[in-house]
């Protein structure tokens, strides 16, 4: 997957590849272009120039249906999660097989809950199987963090991007959810997660790519990093 | 790991449905059915011919230049009575709605129904039931106009800025009293900034709608627009009742356009950094509405004297002593019991009938906020000029142009009011669409969703409250609507209002308005009770 940007303001000429199997942190500070980078990748922001390619095809390329099956392909935990909020936790999640189902079976799913074993172990794997028929705006704000991802768990998606995905998580529940997030990765898909913090970046991810208003200013395995290089990145001594 | 983590798999929780809501469901779809069993009248087949050469006339309104310039000077009067009106309005709302809000009485209920009782007296009347009894209290007075937009508006417009007020997370103000702000200095910087662009959104709305309530006084015989609409409808001169239409959607059109370039403004504030300026845009609106003001005052020649001469205060007390007792004949109640049943299947098919509509056109009314095709844009404007064509007819003409072809009863003011409310609600819809947020969707969109699933499970769930409020808000309204709609012919309340005003009977009109405002009341707290169950 290749990301070519020439979007002068946020993200500058941007040149990076991800491999099958891969995960990889993104890094860098507030504004760096993380959540930029990763709105290009899923097709929420419009890139002003360049060429990004997806799991082996061209988004812009692709119309309609074909273009649905490829982003079906592609789960993101979004920052600021994106949940509609006044429909209970079972539609939310439900919500991330949108890609697969036909318009009929999204409505009759608000009358019937479809599939709702599927979205009760999906919930389960982030604690939350008891909520499952409760009201999404009644819950608190790292209980939709796990709903967000729980929806990206029943996409089963190949590629997965996460934007602070653990942010409102204790740490118990921060390393469970990376994992959950990683699965895709161990399969043969990947994972990009924008991480702020380098520890977690470190552990969770083989690969860390750091971000610099806009700029692509570090790049190298996990392995040879330490906590103290990632700091640098914010400008701050570990 | 935790005990959290190692738990056994658990037993899918049952999906409880909520009761309450499923309980209004089931009312509302009953009072529906029950509704249209009173439109089971007939259609008259004998109109058709006329209604042909009315719709026919669309085409060819009358544009010679004498007609134009007696047009010209009515809509000006109109426009004047609108600004007044509103002023006096808003004026009157801004006080009310800290009298209104729910969060000013906290758990003290008893206040809180108290205020909602006195402010149900006011709105309850038509405007145009205002202007037939002010005119029986000061003349041909021009503040007959004023008064008579200005009171049942400023009831309206203290309720909704009170639950504007009460809709507003209380987050912020919380946080404010604790750190010992004082009331007021707490809901100046911690509620009113969040609901400022709801209140001049409203306030702007409220304009919009006194253009169309200064045309119906000018039908009841109080000037402007609507005279003249009544004059040319009276001699069958269709060309000339378009030509009123016309003019009518445009001075609509242009309190559309205003309204929304100023709250595009405040939504968006244009800023310099580090540099305190004003916004010419929000500037001019605010000098411009003060000029139009100050020029509505000396174009109607108000004078604040005739409120309290000698005449006007004789004439009221003549017709307050005159109409006390209300009559308690048997026969009156009987007839305003059936009245009353008549005017609320008028009004739910009405709401029914419009919501249905307004769901249906409010995606593609929306402007959309991305690039889009221009097949797309050409759509919404067509539809959005559809919606305004329909709310600026009154719905009086309509139903005087429906009982061409429909027998008098419920279903010529079902279908007037629904058409009508329709332009309403679904220019109301389409910007709750609009104002929405658009990540939701977008985030669907992202993993594949079809634009239907994105629509139902990104938008629907977001804009169903908003929407479901306005159309009970509309509903209360509709209520009132149908008092207006019967005094021009078809039936329910406003008939019997008609036929005891014409006989001067007081004692019965104060039993006729009487059960008006109790029905309004009553409509009031079910909507309010419902909006509440919708939350």
């Amino acid at each position: 997957m290749t990301v070519r940007l020439g979007a002068a303001t946020v993200l500058d000429d941007v040149d990076l590849t991800v491999g099958a199997g891969e995960r990889v942190a993104l890094a860098g500070a507030s504004g760096a272009g993380k959540s930029t980078l990763l709105g290009v990748v899923n097709g929420t922001v419009p890139p002003s120039g360049g060429s990004v390619r997806v799991l082996g095809a061209d988004p812009a390329a692709l119309r309609g249906a074909a273009l649905r099956r490829l982003r079906a392909r592609v789960g993101t935990v979004h920052q600021h999660l994106e949940l509609a909020g006044a429909l209970r936790v079972v539609h939310e999640v439900n919500a991330g097989r949108l890609g697969s189902w036909p318009a009929l079976r999204a409505a009759w799913s608000l009358v019937r809950p479809q599939g709702v074993a599927d979205v009760v172990a999906a919930l389960e794997q982030v604690g939350l199987a008891d909520r499952v028929f409760d009201r999404t705006d009644a819950l608190s704000g790292g209980q939709r963090q796990r709903v967000a991802v729980a929806r990206v768990l029943v996409q089963r998606p190949d590629l997965v991007l996460a934007d602070e995905p653990a942010s409102a998580l204790d740490p118990v529940l921060t390393e469970r959810v990376l994992g959950l997030l990683a699965g895709p990765a161990d399969r043969g898909g990947a994972l990009l997660a924008a991480l702020h913090d380098p520890a977690l970046a470190l552990r969770h991810c083989d690969r860390v790519v750091g971000l610099a208003a806009g700029r692509v200013v570090l790049d190298a395995p996990a392995a040879a990093l330490t906590v103290a290089d990632l700091a640098a990145l914010y400008g701050t001594a570990a | 790991m935790t005990a959290l983590l190692a738990r056994p798999a658990a037993a899918v929780p049952r999906l409880r449905r909520d009761r309450r809501r499923w309980a209004w469901g089931l009312a509302a779809l009953a009072a529906v059915c029950w509704s249209a069993t009173g439109a089971l009248d007939g259609v008259n087949p004998a109109g058709a011919a006329q209604f042909g050469a009315f719709a026919a006339a669309a085409l060819s309104p009358a544009l010679d230049g004498a007609f134009l310039g007696v047009l010209a000077t009515a809509a000006l009067v109109t426009v004047a009575y609108a600004v007044l009106g509103t002023a006096l309005a808003v004026l009157l709302g801004a006080l009310g709605a800290v009298a209104a809000a729910r969060s000013t009485w906290g758990r003290r209920r008893l206040g809180r129904l108290a205020t909602r009782g006195v402010l149900a007296v006011p709105r309850g009347l038509h405007e145009a039931v205002w202007g037939l009894l002010l005119v029986n209290v000061l003349g041909l007075d021009p503040w007959v106009g004023v008064l008579a937009i200005g009171l049942p508006y400023g009831a309206v417009t203290a309720t909704v800025f009170g639950a504007l007020l009460d809709e507003v997370p209380r987050g912020p103000y919380e946080a404010l009293r604790a750190a010992g702000a004082g009331r007021l200095a707490a809901a100046l910087y911690g509620l009113l900034p969040r609901a400022a662009g709801g209140l001049l959104s409203y306030a702007c709305y409220r304009l919009e709608c006194a253009v169309r309530s200064a045309v119906v006084l000018g039908l009841v015989g109080a000037g402007g627009l609507g005279y003249q609409l009544s004059l040319s409808f009276g001699s069958l001169r269709w060309p000339q009742v378009w030509s009123a239409v016309y003019a009518l959607a445009l001075l609509c059109l242009a309190a559309d356009v205003a309204g929304r370039a100023v709250r595009r403004r405040l939504a968006a504030p244009r800023r310099r950094a580090g540099v305190l300026s004003r916004d010419r845009v929000l500037t001019a609106a605010v000098l411009g509405t003060l000029v139009a003001g100050a020029w509505s005052w000396w174009f109607l020649a108000l004078s604040p004297a005739s409120l309290v001469s000698a005449r006007a205060r004789e004439q009221a007390g003549f017709v307050l002593r005159a109409a006390w007792p209300p009559s308690a004949d048997g026969d009156l109640l009987r007839s305003v019991a059936a009245a009353a049943v008549v005017t609320v299947q008028t009004s739910v098919l009405a709401v029914v009938l419009a919501a249905v509509g307004a769901v249906l056109v409010a995606g593609v009314a929306a402007r959309p906020a991305g690039r889009c095709s221009p097949l797309r844009r050409l759509a919404g404007v067509l539809v959005r000029l559809g919606l305004l064509l329909l709310r600026a007819v009154p719905a009086p003409v309509w139903a005087l142009v429906l009982l061409f072809v429909l027998l008098p009863g419920v279903l010529p003011g079902a279908v007037a009011l629904g058409v009508y409310t329709l332009g309403v609600l679904g220019r109301l819809a389409a910007e709750a669409v609009e104002e929405a947020d658009a990540g939701p969707r977008a985030a669907l969109t992202a993993l594949g969703a079809h634009p239907a699933g994105g629509w139902l499970y990104g938008v629907a769930p977001l804009v169903a409250g908003p929407v479901l409020a306005y159309a009970l808000y509309r509903w209360e309204v509709t209520v009132r609507d149908t008092l207006l709609v019967g005094l021009l012919g078809a039936g329910g309340l406003g008939a019997l209002l008609a036929s005891e005003l014409a006989a001067f009977d007081w004692p019965a009109v104060a039993t006729v308005l009487t059960a008006t405002v109790v029905l309004t009341l009553a409509v009031d707290l079910v909507g309010d009770r419902a909006r509440r169950a919708l939350r």
